[in-house]
């Protein structure tokens, strides 16, 4: 590339930049719908390239996703882990810190959340209120392990100054491997041969509402939308919620207004992994029943990163973009069992989308940090 | 023009230029002869920097031509502006901070060989510019960028632009940032250039510097050209009076009658910056009820580190800070905003404001643990507004409504804004660093008026600026701060500029009367 290309690109770059900080959340929104739709026409093309029919490819993906009621509870059961965990990381990236170990958090929450409610079984009655019970303060649990285990990198970032992404992404690492062994000797399930806890006890379970199955309940899904909710009011309406998205857009200024820097990033990474420890707990008791070498859990806090991204960060904006996460799950799920079309099709979706999709915001926030745009003003 | 003469540098016909409802540009003409400095003088926001936006390529113009050399251009983009001869050295500097001096001035430009940079030609052709016009930078080509003074990196962006073949050259308010020694290096500098043919456009606000540095000097308001004017047949009264459509005076004001009890007390301060550096050495004052201390000096003398100091927003190596008889030197930013300390900051773009809030998100910022802005740990955003709202009437703050962007405030307009929300903390302290700096006229009148008035409505307040005129016009005392130390603490109006200059450089004039208020520093603490 010449100079002069590499001047015009920069100029270009400045001009949509201006353009894209000053975008609505409207604007923002629709661009995110059309980006999708051009992220699934273009996956079509490659289903058809591939030499598949790409009609019956998007029939599958609706069928998959809201098809029948078993489709619907699985997309909506992938949505509540990645609304949840998503608005875990939208917390921490809000507030300018880089929380990359919701995807720890969330197994450290869920684990805390089944050893607590085993431990306490037998001290309560075995009944439906003792299981609410159990459920309540099993997910209590998980929810102070989760923040515990986010608040250590941030005590780390404030005041060691180890960098937050390089800390969370090591604890993901020990996460796994810690609960890994947990489940493996000490707390593994008598006479079980996989390597998994004992079961929670039957009466330890959402009850079922609407829909009928084994791994997801609409009482979740209203979890992680009451979650969603509060995180909202939290941000927008609290002494708390400002001084961390204050902090987030401009550090100096919060200082300037009496905000505790370090104080701040601790809290923000303890609030950040509290929400992804309703997430390990909600993941633990609707979908599991007992807790499983972490190894092989979805990876939901990675795409967490995305499904904030895509929602530019926003709790309320989560929702849909979990739900768009949830339904590609979904119907991935259903492709890969239904019919000889190759799953990783339904990946590379999800990847276009992801790209279609987050490449603005990211652009957004680049743009913001590294001052590109700022120029006119 | 005769038919023989050179085309004028660059001539605007009609230029307008506007912003949705906002005509920020209305149909300007305005010409630079070649071999001049043309000063570009208005208050903030009446479009200098919008106008020569349009002649750098970086806003598309609504109506009007550029002509550049003679001949009718349109520049999509600065890269075209910078072809056709016409380079802008922006207020922020467009530097590579780790990078060096030589590596910055041919970035993107760099002679090569063979596909390699080469270093020799590029070496061999900056130091011949430095040298023709008589630029230090040429035995710092190897120093980085992060390591130069503003002045110099200045001079570095002049170097680039130079380099790159610019004819014409904008400075957006180039003194804005510099000593009142840089600034005179600036303005030989200018002269330098001038008189090797380039011609330059100097945007200010400042009357002085325009009448200094110029030949030529077009007011602007509110988007239009009032007149171009010669600089030697003009007066900085009738130039005010172009500037803002009335005469300005710079009177001083009644001073303090009887200052109450001590609000602040300082006691031996140390205080160490950002490199380490111990920046503020031992620093003793007290202000009362009632007073304005005045704290002058130029800049990077240790003010910014003692203000943060007394504010809470850098912790001190030892010494105490007293507010109202309680000892608040190791309290936080916040307790000492709850216990009265307002504070106007130096830097209103990135500690004063978030520029991406509106003013209603604005008016929180500082206000957090207050009532009723916020009741426990939730925000009443209805009450927050209404006080937003009251701060921009009360305070003439433009646009006038709170929705409006910080960012997208004029300078003046933004520290309105600041000033007023501060004021209304009812504080009891006001820390005020350099409230007028980057500030029209008009804005710059009516901060003071507040000060005035708010040290007549008892607060003690500390008044940090490098502008002698409005320190002198402001203060009750001056305290003159160099390399750390206050100098001397002299009563402004028994203290000539002259005086005020030697101390500002820190020299202590001959048969100074010091005011004997126990403030002023020992002998030993001087330098001469």
């Amino acid at each position: 590339m010449s100079d002069a290309d590499s001047g015009r690109v920069r100029d270009r770059l400045d001009a949509l930049a201006e353009r894209a900080l000053d975008m609505t959340v409207v604007e923002r929104f629709a661009l995110a719908v059309a980006s999708t739709a051009l992220a699934l026409f273009i996956g079509l093309l490659v289903v058809a390239a591939s030499g598949y029919d790409p009609v019956a490819f998007l029939g599958y993906i609706f069928e998959g996703s809201f098809g029948d009621s078993n489709a619907t509870a699985r997309t909506l059961k992938f949505g509540t882990l990645a609304i949840l965990t998503g608005v875990a990381v939208a917390i921490a990236f809000r507030a300018g810190v880089f929380n990359i170990g919701v995807q720890g958090q969330f197994v450290v929450g869920g684990f805390v959340t089944v050893v607590t409610i085993l431990w306490l079984a037998p001290l309560l009655p075995e009944s439906a209120v003792g299981g609410v019970a159990l459920m309540l303060l099993g997910t209590g649990a998980g929810v102070l392990a989760g923040g515990a285990y986010a608040a250590f990198p941030g005590v780390l970032k404030a005041y060691a100054g180890a960098n937050e992404i390089i800390t969370t992404i090591m604890l993901n690492f020990i996460a796994v491997g810690a609960v890994g062994y947990l489940v493996e000797g000490p707390f593994r399930g008598e006479g079980n041969r996989a390597p998994n806890t004992a079961r929670l006890p039957e009466y330890v379970s959402l009850p079922q509402v609407v829909f009928d199955s084994p791994d997801f309940s609409l009482v979740g899904f209203g979890v992680a939308l009451v979650v969603v909710v509060g995180v909202a009011v939290v941000m927008a309406r609290t002494r708390f919620g400002y001084d961390m998205v204050t902090s987030g857009y401009q550090l100096s200024a919060a200082a300037y207004s009496g905000v505790d820097a370090k104080r701040t990033v601790v809290s923000t990474m303890t609030f950040s992994g509290m929400v992804a420890g309703v997430a390990g707990a909600v993941f633990a008791i609707m979908v599991q029943g007992y807790y499983s070498d972490p190894g092989g859990i979805a990876t939901y806090g990675f795409d967490a990163i995305a499904v904030s991204l895509l929602a530019a960060n926003n709790p309320l904006g989560v929702v849909p973009a979990g739900l768009l996460f949830g339904g590609l799950d979904s119907a991935g799920t259903h492709i890969g069992i239904n019919s000889d079309v190759p799953v990783q099709l339904i990946d590379g979706i999800i990847g276009l989308v992801v790209l279609f999709v987050a490449i603005p915001e990211l652009f957004r926030m680049a743009a913001r940090r590294t001052g590109l745009g700022g120029e006119s003003r | 023009m005769t038919p023989d003469a050179q085309p004028p540098a660059v001539e605007l016909r009609g230029i307008t230029k506007r912003f949705g409802d906002v005509v920020a540009n209305d149909g300007v003409d305005f010409t630079l002869e070649r071999g001049t400095v043309h000063a570009l003088l208005g208050e903030n926001g009446s479009g200098k920097t919008t106008l020569m936006s349009v002649l750098y390529g970086l806003y598309e113009k609504d109506a009007g031509t550029v002509v550049v050399d003679g001949e009718p251009r349109e520049f999509d983009s600065p890269r075209d502006a910078m072809a056709a001869g016409v380079g802008m050295i922006h207020q922020h500097f467009q530097l590579v901070e780790p990078m060096t001096v030589l590596q910055n001035v041919v970035l993107g430009h760099e002679p090569t060989e063979r596909g390699l940079v080469d270093e020799s030609t590029a070496r061999a052709d900056v130091t011949d510019i430095c040298r023709r016009y008589d630029f230090d930078v040429d035995d710092r080509l190897d120093e980085k960028v992060r390591d130069l003074d503003l002045g110099a990196r200045q001079r570095v962006e002049i170097v680039k632009s130079l380099y790159r073949g610019a004819e014409v050259v904008v400075l957006d308010e180039p003194t804005a940032v510099l000593t009142p020694q840089e600034v005179d290096r600036l303005f030989d500098v200018m002269e330098e250039l001038t008189a090797a043919g380039r011609s330059l456009i100097f945007i200010t606000h400042k009357l002085d510097e325009a009448l200094t540095a110029a030949d030529h000097v077009t007011v602007l308001r509110d988007g239009e050209a009032i007149d171009t004017v010669d600089a030697d047949a003009t007066t900085e009264q009738e130039l005010a009076r172009m500037m803002v459509g009335r005469e300005i005076v710079t009177e001083r004001r009644p001073r303090s009658t009887d200052p109450g009890r001590p609000m602040l007390t300082v006691e031996d301060l140390h205080v160490v910056g950002d490199r380490g550096r111990e920046q503020v050495r031992g620093v003793e004052f007290t202000v009362r009820e009632g007073e304005i201390l005045g704290i002058a000096g130029v800049q990077g003398n240790g003010q910014s580190e003692l203000v943060e100091a007394i504010t809470g927003l850098r912790s001190v190596a030892s010494g105490t800070v007293t507010f109202d008889d309680r000892d608040i030197t190791r309290m936080g930013r916040r307790g000492r905003i709850e216990a009265g300390v307002a504070y106007i900051p130096e830097d209103r773009q990135t500690e004063g404001l978030v520029q991406e809030y509106d003013l209603v998100k604005n008016a929180l910022l500082g206000n957090q643990t207050v009532e009723p802005f916020v009741d426990g740990r939730f925000v009443d955003w209805a009450s927050v507004r209404s006080h937003a709202e009251s701060i921009v009437e009360e305070y003439d703050v433009q646009p006038p409504t709170a929705d409006a962007r910080a960012g997208s405030l004029s300078g003046g307009n933004q520290q309105k804004f600041i000033v007023g929300r501060e004021i209304e903390h009812d504080p009891d302290v006001m820390v005020a660093a350099h409230p007028t700096r980057g500030v029209d006229i008009g804005s710059i009148e009516f901060i003071h008026d507040r000060l005035a008035a708010l040290r007549d409505a008892g607060l003690a307040i500390v008044f940090v600026s490098s502008k002698l005129e409005e320190i002198r016009a402001l203060s009750d005392r001056i305290a003159v701060m160099y390399e750390g130390e206050f100098v001397e603490t002299v009563d402004p109006d028994g203290v000539t500029d002259e005086d005020l200059g030697l101390l500002m450089a820190g020299r202590r004039p001959d048969g100074l009367d010091a005011e004997s208020d126990g403030s002023a520093l020992e002998e030993e603490g001087v330098e001469s």
